[in-house]
């Protein structure tokens, strides 16, 4: 392993870890303010990369009900990623409607709640099946089309070669990090948030419009999912709908790992799992899907607040 | 020697000073009063005393032994059950099955013996629910035996608790304002069952309350603490005419 | 009859073990614990099966010898009670949330092992697991005892005083505990028990099934497991039993409905395939309206009180 090597395994890991963070990011949000964990955000990544291939017009295969079908027009990549970002974060909003509003109003445990969201992930993920079939899609080349295919950089003789796709999902990911972090911290809105976070009813009290602010933040989590899944739709491909569910238990490891509730805790809890894969030693490559879960199991059993989490407490 | 031994006890919580260095003893068959405004630390202190919370330093020496540190579970083996401020009852159980569920440090026979259905655990199992039964009839609620608990009115609600924490066969029992929610008339009812257990049952009794007429007249000695500090402790006309005591508390009260 | 019998032996058997699963799932529920870990357990036990029939134990004799069958449930009984100890005891320190996720990846962890260790047959699995029995329906000799005793067992615990220490810990376990119940105890004990009657599970599946891989303890069964025991009723032994079976049966029924002529295809198609999309809408369809599931305690007391 040398230099050059090394480099690039660490900007592959960060590139791939940003994008779970964004993710985790999702994750984050929901807890903050509902102390719930809400399962369904793996099934909303999935749900956002297929709607942006939807959007780009490309066809779908020949399984499931929706055999071949396309659009009849295509839509410029962004514009498309946009898109289905923001339909994920509808359908998150839709979720919230069915699985989550009716057993806050009955002040449910939240483990009811979790199973409850979970039954949602399950059902979008196989309606997706459904739909679509489980064949592994790709967006076209087109989409990369006048970008060069990796970018070199260092000694002449040894250069680092990051995939360009890596560096674009840094970017994005990151965009995002920092705009919903500026969001939080500085406007008004994220203001309520935090407030809601810390005591709904309080914060109910003082006038902000809890339910409201409670779809807003579930849009924001499916936006953030659905964006994630467009990007690994980008940089890997669209593995099948169940790579949703596989990835969103992934996400608990990052949850778990950079502290609940906490936002930087996502960054880099999501950065650091990202990076432990991508250096994961070629002999154990097999391996490497276990390494999130190897995470999730032992920080549950030797810090469950994750590294930078508040503990929980209960009030006795 | 003392059956309670409060020994310079403290707990922090991150910049907050819940308890704050205070010592208390309380003597074997004493009514002991915890009074204070809200948030002076009683309830934290109970907690310590019964293992939901340890001390940041200090000593909790029951019988001579320091308790400080135990789990809740071995402290109600050794003998100190509690009531909780907001009622802590198994809501969904039915009256009776909540305070069997106390008698459990009672009986001795295993898992397996009580699978098969062995003599000794039927007789264990019939002997708890007598016993059961007749913990509610010393609090009146024998006619709501198959109730849900959840579904008693909050009077009731507290005597079952009570009554739950009675099947333990406690030495020490730790009331958490149970007189809270009830009128004049039920405030004396308790008061005199209060008394009357305490020399039944052979029980010493900590009692935290806010209605301080009760206090005054139930219990032999008081503690008083305010933010955390013990201000005044001894027996309720010396603490009624504690300076700092007035101006703390009663002062608002009145 | 007869007929009926060997077309649905393999159902019936099938329901059987989802019927003794769910009960798994079950019995650390009763202390409020919601452990995904069954799949763990159960792939253990078939590979416990898996690899002592087709090595150790290849005695070519067929049937394979049912004394052999006993002893791969002993030592599955003691692998799955060993780990489940182990892990209960460093896991249920966690509430709620924490512990079902510690499960998740735990059989996460548990899945990539066995798709890569040879000693599991890494993707492909073992083959050619030798039976006990010759039909389908023969397995039932041992496990309908299985799910009998089984019953029995969670039947006599609801009405012991370790049962009703762990309602009482579900209930509200600060309070258990300043009643002398000692929780992690009781905790572990009951996830250890779980995870003793997946692993027993396991062993005959293994056999049942003929092949054993990865595929058998996935985060999909903890779904199923979770739905039969929602569905089925979470607050009484008889729940996960009848949840078990009959969303077990019921994708064979739909199936069977499929069939019938003039359907629209979707239509067809859905109650063909859809089974997993039917779990996950009764899942929240329950979660929401329906908490403790169909079969209720209330409900049983009430057919008690209405029988003279």
């Amino acid at each position: 392993m040398n230099a050059t090597m090394l480099a690039q395994q660490i900007l592959n890991g960060l590139a791939v870890g940003s994008v779970y963070a964004l993710f985790a990011l999702g994750y984050t949000l929901v807890f903050s303010i509902l102390r719930v964990i809400n399962f369904t955000q793996g099934a909303i990544f999935a749900l956002g990369a297929y709607f942006t291939y939807l959007f780009t017009g490309s066809a779908f295969g020949f399984n499931g009900l929706l055999a071949n079908a396309a659009l009849p027009f295509g839509l410029p990549f962004p514009l498309a990623a946009l898109l289905g970002g923001v339909l994920a974060g509808l359908v998150a909003i839709g979720v919230e409607r069915i699985a989550f509003k009716p057993l806050r109003d009955k002040g449910a445990d939240p483990l009811l709640t979790l199973v409850s969201s979970l039954g949602m992930a399950v059902v979008i993920v196989n309606v997706i099946q459904y739909l679509v079939g489980a064949e592994i899609y790709s967006f076209p080349a087109s989409v990369m089309a006048g970008l060069p295919a990796a970018l070199t950089f260092g000694p002449a003789n040894n250069p680092i070669r990051i995939r360009t796709v890596q560096v674009i999902i840094f970017g994005v990911s990151m965009l995002f990090v920092v705009a919903l972090t500026l969001m939080v911290n500085r406007t008004q809105l994220g203001k309520a948030l935090r407030a809601v976070a810390e005591d709904a009813t309080t914060a109910s009290l003082l006038g902000i419009n809890t339910d409201q602010l409670i779809q807003f933040t579930f849009f924001m989590s499916g936006l953030l999912g659905g964006i994630a899944g467009v990007l690994i739709g980008l940089s890997v491909s669209i593995a099948g709908p169940y790579f949703g569910i596989s990835f969103g238990l992934k996400g608990l490891a990052v949850l778990v790992l950079g502290g609940l509730g906490s936002i930087p805790g996502a960054v880099v809890g999501g950065l650091a799992i990202g990076l432990a894969e991508s250096l994961v030693p070629p002999d154990f490559v097999a391996y490497k899907e276990v390494i999130a879960f190897l995470f999730l199991f032992v920080f549950l059993l030797v810090r469950p607040q994750g590294l930078l989490g508040r503990p929980l407490t209960q009030k006795v | 020697m003392s059956l309670l031994e409060v020994h310079d006890v403290s707990r922090n919580f991150g910049g907050l000073v819940a308890v704050d260095h205070v010592s208390f003893q309380v003597e074997q068959g004493e009514i002991f009063g915890l009074i204070g405004p809200n948030g002076a630390g009683k309830t934290t202190l109970f907690n310590i005393m019964t293992g939901l919370t340890a001390p940041s330093r200090g000593q909790v020496l029951y019988a001579g032994v320091d308790i400080a540190r135990l789990s809740p579970h071995r402290i109600a083996q050794r003998g100190i059950a509690r009531t909780f401020q907001n009622i802590r009852l198994f809501g969904d159980l039915d009256v009776l099955t909540n305070v069997l569920i106390a008698r459990h440090i009672h009986a001795q026979s295993g898992v397996f013996a009580g699978l098969l259905g062995l003599p000794r655990a039927r007789h264990e199992e019939r002997r708890a629910r007598d016993k059961a039964m007749e913990l509610l009839g010393l609090v009146g609620l024998t006619g709501q035996a198959e109730a849900r608990a959840g579904s008693l009115p909050y009077g009731d609600q507290r005597r079952l608790e009570i009554a739950r924490a009675l099947a333990l066969e406690p030495r020490l029992l730790l009331l958490d304002e149970p007189a809270a929610g009830m009128n004049p008339n039920e405030k004396q009812v308790l008061s005199d069952f209060v008394r009357q257990i305490c020399a039944q049952l052979a029980l010493t009794v900590i009692l935290i309350e806010h209605h301080v007429p009760l206090v005054m007249g139930l219990c032999d000695r008081i503690a008083v603490l305010n933010f955390g500090e013990l201000i005044a402790l001894g027996d309720p006309a010396h603490v009624q005419n504690d300076a700092q005591v007035i101006e703390a508390y009663l002062g608002e009260e009145g | 009859m007869s007929n009926f019998l060997t077309t649905y032996g393999a159902l019936i058997v099938s329901m059987v073990f989802a019927a003794m699963l769910a009960l798994s799932l079950y019995l650390p529920l009763m202390a409020g614990q919601l452990s995904l870990a069954s799949p763990g357990f159960y792939a253990i036990g078939g590979y416990v099966a898996a690899i002592l029939s087709t090595t150790v134990f290849n005695t070519g004799e067929s049937p394979y010898p049912l004394t052999f069958v006993v002893v791969e449930m002993l030592v599955a009984a003691l692998a799955s009670g060993v780990l489940a100890m182990v892990i209960g005891t460093l896991a249920l320190r966690l509430r709620g949330i924490y512990l079902a996720l510690a499960t998740i990846a735990f059989v996460e962890i548990l899945r990539v092992l066995a798709l890569n260790l040879p000693i599991t047959g890494g993707a492909i699995g073992i083959f050619g697991i030798p039976q006990p029995f010759e039909t389908s329906l023969g397995y039932l000799w041992i496990a309908g005892p299985m799910l009998l005793a089984s019953a029995w067992f969670v039947y006599r615990l609801e009405r012991i005083r370790a049962g009703r220490a762990l309602v009482a810990i579900r209930e509200d376990e600060l309070a258990a505990d300043a009643m002398g119940i000692n929780p992690t105890f009781h905790k572990v004990m009951a996830f250890t028990l779980g995870a003793i009657l997946a692993g027993l599970v396991g062993v005959i599946s293994a056999h049942f099934l003929n092949t054993w891989n990865a595929r058998q303890g996935t985060f999909d069964a903890s779904i199923a497991y979770l739905a039969f025991v929602l569905v089925g009723g979470s607050r009484t032994f008889l729940g996960p039993i009848v949840g078990g079976m009959a969303l077990t049966a019921l994708p064979e029924v739909l199936r069977a409905v499929a069939g019938t002529p003039g359907l629209p295809i979707e239509l067809a198609q859905f109650l063909r395939e859809g089974r997993m999309i039917l779990y996950g809408i009764l899942i929240v369809a329950v979660a929401v309206s329906f908490p403790q599931g169909l079969i209720t305690p209330a409900l049983l007391r009430r057919k008690r009180a209405v029988k003279p």
